[in-house]
């Protein structure tokens, strides 16, 4: 650290000293106004060129004397100039960190009173330093040399970045490294901190004053839960060597360091990668609009301090249309005291295969926030792009484009179905309900009423015998009309003339027959069969009477009789041959 | 007169209204599921299945329990599904992934093999299919008889009292068919396992020995049951004793 000055306002009381007097300045200086817990600070009030009282000690605002006061003085002569000093030293340190301010110191000069302003010193918690019990217990073993490790936490979660000092302590004058033993790092990621130029320091540790070297800082990420354990290191000095001497050996071991890891807590998001501590994401793509099979740019870029070369690049989830590569990964990642930050930048690489409006979704990452111990979830815009048919054809190939089988992506449950769910009231089935008793015993009874009714009716027409006659007697009354109209009458001629036309009319319709054709022989063939003959015989006795009964006025029955009895041998006829 | 019209309208009126907020119950459930609330969909579909029924509801009550991650109760709930509709393709699709993720393998016979004439003969989504085939077979078969009895033609009376034969034949086996699906859809014969796991026993009393350990989601044949305790069987024929509160019956 800078040795800072800082210039105190002097009054200057020139009028009242002589000319050739120097200026008279009363001042307090530290050697640095920002220090670790546990470090010393010098702080130096000094009066040039007067001579006064006693200085009185300032207040000093909570922080402690390690040593001190010391005082000196000087005097000297430079050209006739004369100039003297005084000055007294004190070494301060502070156990808390916080801001301190060490109020002023007067002294009385001559007639006057001389101020000091105060100084403010700005505490950090003690890192270099390491923690105080390891030291004494380091300086218990050697007070000449010793070295420890301390770590910027004792708690830490999975990820989170740890900052180990290695520091060395030596009182010897002289001292040459001969070779030294790093730890072993088992359950961490380490980095190495680059340390550039840097001077020693000096500490003052239980009233001893040490040369302090850093050795080594590192940065540690744990990588798993538990007491993890930075093993001590070993280093071998020669001491104080000499163009006479090569030196004295000596072998220190530096403590151990434990460090509590914590997992992380649950609910991790799913697209939490491991990323810990505190990150800004940029998502940028080039040019929106794009031909098929050209080529898109997308970075990714993750800025911050964080375990930045443990984080993974994120998953795209792009359409299946889409060809990717591995992202190339460019770091800007700088690692000092203060742990691992800068940049991580994913450049993914896509190319469409086909034409088409493309929703890529927006980009999520979270990162777990160990200051506040919960998980947060960075969100890129919306990816959209829109592929325009690319030159030729807008597939890849030239000529036919080449058919693939869709791809299945993923696989879930079928989806509900919407709309009318066909609701029915539970437990009710039309099988078994009144309304299916009575539609399925209606139709066997109709059918029974159908049966009996149609039985009834049958039963009052009678039996068929009775019927058929009913039948027959239609057609020998049709044939007859003539006859029977005759017979009312009382026409004796016309009636006979009419039987007897209604007979052979009836015998030649009946068998297809010409009226010339009726003749015994032809009624004899036809009718027959019918009685043995005795129907045949008596149809041509009938048809001979009214033959007979028409030429010569002789009745061998009378007209009701013959009219009856051709009427019952009509009807007779057409039941036996319907038969 | 009017004393009468209003409990008639009523009457009338009030499943029509019930019908309406039903409906308005399931667009919420839709809405719901569609947004990815799975949970109050699953409510709204719930409070619809106390009083209607049928295997959409209950297919989606099942896609609910499945997306809450409930495997058992998904798998009982399509299985009911099922039972309402027989070889129904996304019911049976939804079962096999859930019953995927069952521990215990049961050597059911695959779906498919299954599902298909003897599916569709069942008929499909409606309980009712058979009933009112049954009826339209009955009502033909009189008509045919009753006009085969009126008819004069030789040739005419033939084919009706033909017509009216096989009718007779379908109504009887179409009525039989709905008797066997009544009695299928009321079947109370097989369960779902609800617990992460249970100790079959040998004997419905707590102490006696285990037999085997089921996990959720296995189905099992409910036998007799003995007080606070059930007899089951298992696909592979092993039958044993377990607690009657870890399972539900389908």
């Amino acid at each position: 650290m800078l040795k800072n000055i800082i210039p105190l306002a002097s009054f200057l009381l020139l009028a009242c000293f002589p000319a050739r007097a120097q200026q008279i300045t009363f001042q307090a200086s530290v050697d640095r106004n920002e220090i670790a817990a546990g470090e010393p600070v010098k702080l130096t009030i000094s009066l040039e060129n007067a001579s006064g009282g006693a200085m009185t000690t300032p207040d000093w605002g909570g922080m402690v004397v390690m040593q001190g006061p010391m005082e000196s003085s000087s005097f000297s002569s430079i050209n006739g100039r004369m100039s003297r000093s005084v000055s007294r030293i004190w070494y301060l340190t502070a156990t808390q960190p916080g801001s301190y301010v060490i109020g002023s110191s007067t002294v009385r000069v001559g007639g006057g009173v001389l101020h000091t302003d105060p100084i403010t010193i700005k505490v950090a918690k003690g890192a270099a330093g390491g923690s105080s019990a390891d030291v004494d217990r380091a300086q218990k073993k050697d007070p000449n040399l010793f070295c420890t490790i301390s770590l910027s936490k004792s708690k830490a979660f999975v990820g989170e970045q740890v900052i180990a000092t290695y520091t060395l302590y030596y009182r010897y004058n002289s001292l040459q490294p001969q070779d030294y033993n790093l730890p072993k790092l088992n359950g961490f990621w380490a980095e190495e901190v680059d340390m550039g130029n840097q001077n020693g320091s000096t500490a003052t540790i239980n009233g001893l004053r040490y040369n302090v070297a850093v050795l080594k800082k590192q940065v540690l990420i744990p990588l798993h839960s538990g007491k993890l354990r930075v093993e001590p290191m070993t280093l071998n000095y020669l001491v104080n060597p000499s163009f006479f001497s090569s030196g004295t050996p000596v072998r220190i071991q530096s403590n151990a360091s434990e460090l509590t890891v914590i997992d992380l807590p649950g609910g991790k998001p799913a697209d939490f990668m491991g990323a810990v501590g505190d990150l800004q994401m940029e998502v940028t793509t080039g040019t929106p609009q794009v031909k098929a099979n050209e080529a898109i740019d997308l970075s990714v870029r993750f800025s911050g301090r964080a375990n930045l070369k443990l984080i993974d690049a994120p998953k795209l989830t792009l359409p299946p249309d889409f060809d990717t590569y591995d992202p190339k990964i460019n770091d800007k990642i700088t690692v000092n005291g203060s742990g691992m930050s800068g940049s991580r930048e994913f450049q993914y690489l896509l190319i469409p295969r086909h034409a088409g409006k493309y929703d890529l979704g927006t980009l999520t990452f979270s990162f777990f926030d160990p200051s506040s111990g919960t998980y947060k979830q960075l969100r890129s815009a919306p990816l959209t792009f829109d592929v325009a048919p690319g030159d030729g054809n807008g597939t890849a190939t030239v000529g036919t484009p080449v058919q693939s089988d869709v791809q299945r992506l993923g696989s879930d449950i079928r989806y509900i179905r919407t709309g009318d769910l066909d609701l029915r009231p539970k437990g009710h089935y039309l099988f078994g309900s009144w309304a299916y008793v009575l539609g399925m015993a209606l139709p066997p009874l109709l059918l029974l009423l159908s049966f009996l009714v149609h039985r009834r009716r049958e039963q009052r027409l009678g039996d068929h015998e009775g019927q058929r006659r009913r039948g027959a007697d239609k057609v020998a009354k049709q044939r007859l009309a003539a006859a029977a109209a005759a017979l009312e009458k009382n026409d004796r001629n016309a009636f006979h003339d009419a039987l007897g036309k209604a007979l052979e009319g009836y015998f030649a319709d009946k068998f297809n027959l010409g009226v010339a054709e009726v003749t015994e022989t032809s009624i004899r063939e036809k009718l027959g069969i019918l009685d043995g003959g005795r129907t045949a015989e008596a149809y041509i006795a009938l048809i001979n009477d009214a033959q007979m009964a028409r030429f010569a006025p002789l009745e061998t029955k009378p007209q009701r009789q013959a009219y009856d009895e051709a009427a019952e041998i009509i009807s007779r006829i057409e039941h036996q041959l319907r038969k | 007169m009017k004393r009468l019209l209003t409990p008639l309208l009523l009457a009338l009126a009030l499943p029509l209204a019930a019908q309406s907020s039903t409906d308005a119950l399931l667009r919420r459930a839709e809405a719901a599921y569609a947004k990815g609330d799975h949970k109050s969909a699953l409510a709204l579909y719930d409070s619809v299945n106390t009083r209607m029924t049928s295997a959409s509801l209950l297919f989606n009550i099942g896609n609910c329990w499945s997306k809450l991650g409930d495997v058992p109760h998904a798998i009982l709930y399509y299985e009911r599904a099922l039972r309402l509709a027989p070889g129904a393709e996304d019911i049976q699709a939804n079962l096999d992934q859930e019953r995927a993720k069952v521990v215990d393998r049961m050597n059911e016979l695959p779906s498919f093999t299954l599902g298909s004439l003897w599916d569709r003969l069942q008929g499909g989504t409606d309980v009712d299919q058979w009933a009112r085939r049954s009826l339209w077979a009955c009502a033909l078969m009189a008509i045919a008889a009753i006009t085969g009895t009126w008819a004069r033609a030789r040739g005419a009376k033939r084919l009706l009292f033909g017509t009216a034969a096989i009718a007779l034949v379908a109504t009887v086996c179409s009525a039989l068919l709905a008797f066997y699906r009544v009695q299928q859809v009321e079947d109370r014969g097989s369960a779902i396992i609800m617990t992460p796991s249970v100790d079959i026993l040998g004997e419905p009393h707590a102490g006696s020995t285990r037999l085997f350990i089921l996990h959720q989601g296995t189905k099992v044949s409910a036998l007799q049951r003995h007080g606070e305790w059930q007899e089951v069987r298992l696909a592979s024929g092993a039958v044993g004793w377990l607690p009657s509160g870890s399972i539900e019956v389908i």
